[in-house]
């Protein structure tokens, strides 16, 4: 009597806990409808100013709706970790580029850790690994455990830095998580300008001040370049030539394009087919072919022609040509950075002098404050080229010895991308470089439909299971069907009670739920049909036959959800929000199809409402 | 309502006919696999997938040469039944660039046909090969957990036969993907993240079916001499041949909805698990318990069975 009590107070509670647990998100449903009625948006305005927190409260507690029903972006972020050891590395030569060339390439073909495919490498090598890394003294193990700290390190410090970036962007309720050793997943929901934020994570933001060598330097590199490709007779695809124009131009005016002796045969001059020098010196590249130059200089044959110590560079973003053509500026700069932007200490994105021009503006700490007073004192009348990720973002001429550390970048199109770098900066540099290796992202339209189907498949599923249950088994199939709303509704409340969100495989993961949930009551009515073929009454027949069955029901409960658990740990994104539903159904209702469809028994056992053909 | 008053199949007795249809269920599986392999979903492959959909009924001939006159080279394909198609192509790091090219490129030359790119997928090979790994890792854990709880609750024949069972069971849905594979335009069946969670839950749900012909093998082999095994096993397979059926089929009625209703994102996963269910009910009968008899008759001992309750 005392354990039947017990039960019957066990089944409230779940029950009222799982109500109150999906309360606010029914709060929520209804407000957004109420929300929605309003003719005027003023009218909708006041309402959400008078029911504020209400309204948030019952938001922030509400059941999640997955990335791919109410549409965002869901990334893979992999930390570049070959590059990261590698800027670790010291005494680098030839051996030791050949190494992590194949290093970098096995990564890309497995998930196995990088330091282990390093180690691996300079073992079949037979180098220690002091020789390029730490101490010359180190063994092998202590660089291991230097290095492995030294990526989960980059992880981690990637991480949060991309944290920060995207919570400056601004996205609701971000999810960021690290997996394995070299990757971040990230989760946004909502999110509509996704070249934006793609941009806005992939940003290395390693900010550079560098000196620009003279203009004479540069032409006289470039025309080696020329000759060099020239004689090698190096095909450099023919892509579209640029605007010829009067040849003469004093100043790198925006439009004064002066064109190189263009008119010669593109066999001739390759490296002039695709890039311009003004008379004052100043090289440029046109839109088309920047892709080309750009390969070009990264090409090793090539970077071997340039002065010792230096490196041709692209500006970020093109002056616009007299004729509305984008042309790219080609500066020639310092290896060496004179500084970097570990100094920065405040970014901020505004409008230039005139009003017109965005451009932000740095201050830096007082290390940074005192190098670059002296930095710029020495380099009077000289320009100095900030670099952001490998491209020129500007190069102003060093008018006078700057003693308060303040500069400004300009050369920035928007006001948004002036805000994206604000934030970049801030949010300091990433440690390695970052790629994006998966990228889903679903349109709020697709979203909807995704809920009409998944909402359809739950009343059908439902509709069709509890249907059979009736029919099949007559009065004993209320108690399944009872058991069944319970158990959706405790699969519902607990991932609102634990905010995780729902998606479309989870979804289908209660839909398979309903199928399998009933099983354990057919199991039993199963058992209890027999007991009672055997002659015995309704009452030792019911007892029987949930003790009988209890045995089957445990092993194949305990075999889904194994199962269930190890798609969990192994899967990701999508098929884990499946797993969860399935092992949180199949739990639910080891106690919603035993206990409570006894309870039901047993209450209407007492009041004489069963008989032998309450089964059907 | 009962489906099966009182069944009294020879299970046993005709067991060889069952073992030579699941060897040409098999057979044609692999040689499917061997011959025309599996299409394998960009989840694995590696690579990127955009569904455009259309507010005006289009014919993929029509999308397909401008995306070819747009120099965006890649498979298209019907999507789901409305007017959606799905455009796969090589991954490319950015696709921003490969939504403007193919945006452009279907606005500039299809302008009374309104089109949104509702779904972008890209996937780098470094992880699709991460994805396979940890498949068949999941796939390989969960059916040593099964043979390990199974041998701990029953026996350790009991336990391999089960595992045997949902080995024929997943090997017959994957010749099935193969066999039916790009035939059906509402259904591609491309191996994906999906199709591998199907996999398990059919490992899962295989066993439930076996499990209960084992319990009531064992609630009644007890004390009886080998000889008796051949009747017991029949006996007890057609006492629970209802419960097996009715599990499954409330089981598959749910699969079924999901199929119908839940779109082509889960149709694929969809038919694995119905069909898995399917073979997974058909081998808890014609396929564990009778490996189980053979083998105990191989043996020619009494089984000891863990767990057995008083009958």
């Amino acid at each position: 009597m005392k354990n039947k009590r017990f039960n019957l107070l066990l089944i409230a509670v779940v029950t009222l806990v799982a109500v109150w647990s999906l309360w606010p998100t029914w709060r929520d449903y209804t407000y957004s409808k109420q929300l929605n009625s309003f003719g005027s948006t003023q009218d909708s305005l006041k309402y959400v100013m008078s029911h504020r927190e209400e309204i948030e409260d019952a938001r922030k507690k509400s059941l999640k709706l997955g990335l791919d029903l109410r549409g965002g972006m869901h990334l893979v972020m992999e930390v570049d970790q070959v590059d990261l050891f590698e800027q670790k590395a010291w005494n680098k030569d030839a051996k030791f580029s050949t190494i992590m060339q194949s290093v970098r390439a096995k990564a890309a073909q497995s998930d196995v850790r990088v330091i282990d495919l390093l180690v691996g490498e300079f073992r079949n090598e037979n180098i220690p690994l002091s020789r390029y890394f730490y101490d010359i003294r180190n063994s092998d193990q202590e660089i291991v455990k230097k290095l492995e700290k030294e990526s989960e390190d980059a992880l981690n410090r990637a991480k949060e830095i991309i944290r920060n970036r995207i919570d400056q962007y601004g996205v609701a309720e971000p999810v960021i998580t690290t997996q394995g050793s070299r990757k971040i997943i990230i989760e946004l929901p909502g999110v509509s300008d996704e070249n934006r934020v793609r941009n806005l994570l992939k940003g290395t933001a390693k900010l550079e001040f560098r000196l620009l060598r003279e203009p004479e330097v540069m032409v006289r590199t470039l025309d080696r370049i020329n000759t060099y490709l020239a004689q090698n007779s190096l095909p450099v695809p023919a892509k579209a030539p640029l605007p010829p124009d009067s040849a003469s131009a004093p100043a790198p005016q925006p439009g004064s394009v002066a064109a190189p002796p263009a008119s010669k045969p593109s066999s001739a001059n390759p490296l002039y087919d695709l890039v311009g020098i003004f008379q004052n010196g100043t090289a440029y590249t046109s839109e088309h072919s920047r892709e080309l130059v750009l390969s070009l200089l990264r090409r090793a044959d090539i970077q071997a022609l340039m002065p010792l110590d230096t490196e041709l560079l692209l500006a970020a973003k093109p002056d616009v040509g007299k004729n509305g053509e984008k042309l790219y500026p080609i500066y020639l700069v310092k290896k060496a950075p004179e500084l970097t932007g570990g100094v920065i200490t405040e970014a901020k994105a505004t409008f230039g002098s005139q009003g017109v021009q965005p451009e932000v503006l740095m201050s830096m700490n007082s290390d940074g404050t005192s190098k670059w007073a002296r930095i710029t004192g020495a380099n009077i009348g000289k320009r100095i080229a900030i670099v952001l990720d490998g491209a020129v973002y500007s190069a102003p001429v060093v008018q006078s010895k700057i003693p308060n550390g303040n500069s400004v970048i300009n050369g920035i199109e928007s006001l948004e991308e002036a805000k994206d770098l604000e934030i970049v900066l801030k949010a300091g540099a990433l440690p390695a470089p970052v790629r994006i290796t998966e990228e889903r992202s679903v349109g709020p339209s697709l979203g909807a439909d995704y809920i009409r189907a998944g909402i359809q498949s739950l009343a059908w599923a439902f509709l069709a299971v509890s249907v059979f249950m009736l029919f099949y088994y007559k009065k004993a199939g209320i108690a399944a069907d009872i058991a069944l709303v319970l158990n959706i509704l405790i699969v519902l409340s607990v991932l609102a009670g634990f905010n995780a969100s729902l998606s479309l495989p989870g979804i289908a993961g209660i839909v398979l739920t309903i199928g399998m949930a009933v099983d354990a009551n057919v199991l039993i009515y199963e058992r209890i049909r027999e007991e009672l073929a055997e002659g015995k009454s309704v009452i030792s027949a019911v007892t029987q036959g949930y003790d009988r069955a209890f045995s089957s029901i445990l092993d194949s409960h305990v075999t889904t959800l194994s199962a269930a658990f190890l798609l969990y740990t192994y899967g990701i994104g999508p098929i884990q929000g499946f797993a969860v539903t399935l092992m949180i159904g199949t739990s639910a209702s080891l106690f919603t199809a035993i206990v409570v469809t006894r309870e039901i028994f047993h209450l209407l056992l007492a009041k004489n409402l069963m008989s032998e053909k309450s089964f059907g | 309502m009962r489906i099966f008053q009182k069944t009294n199949f020879n299970f046993i007795h005709n067991r060889k006919i069952a073992y030579g249809f699941s060897i040409i269920l098999l057979l044609a599986g692999m040689v499917s696999l061997v011959v025309k392999g599996l299409n394998y979903g960009i989840d694995f492959r590696g690579g990127s997938e955009v569904v455009i959909r259309f507010d005006k009924n289009i014919d993929v001939g029509e999308i397909r040469s401008v995306l070819d006159a747009a120099g965006v080279s890649g498979t298209l394909k019907q999507y789901g039944m409305d007017r959606s198609f799905l455009f796969s192509t090589v991954f490319q790091g950015d696709t921003g660039q490969l939504k403007s090219l193919v945006s452009n490129a279907l606005n500039d030359r299809i302008r009374s046909n309104h089109h949104e790119i509702v779904r972008i997928d890209a996937v780098g090979p470094s992880i699709a090969s991460d994805l396979k790994w940890s498949a068949v890792k999941a796939l390989i854990a969960s059916l040593l957990a099964i043979l390990l709880y199974v041998g701990f609750r029953f026996e350790i024949k009991f336990a391999t036969a089960g595992v045997v069972a949902i080995f024929h069971d997943i090997l017959t849905v994957l010749g099935l993907f193969s066999i039916l594979g790009g035939l059906f335009p509402f259904m591609p069946l491309e191996m994906d993240q999906s199709i591998i969670a199907a996999f398990l839950t059919i490992a899962g749900y295989s066993i439930t079916d076996t499990v209960v012909v084992y319990d009531r093998i064992r609630e009644r082999i007890r004390g009886q001499k080998p000889s008796d095994y051949e009747r017991i096993f029949n006996e007890s397979m057609n006492q629970t041949l209802s419960r097996t059926i009715i599990t499954s089929g409330t089981v598959l009625l749910s699969v079924f909805v999901l199929f119908i209703f839940a779109g082509p994102a889960i149709r694929g996963f969809a038919f694995a698990v119905f069909s898995g269910i399917l073979i997974g009910t058909y081998s808890s009968i014609f396929v564990a318990a009778p490996l189980v008899y053979d083998w105990l008759k191989m043996t020619k001992s009494a089984v000891r069975l863990r767990g057995s309750k008083q009958p």
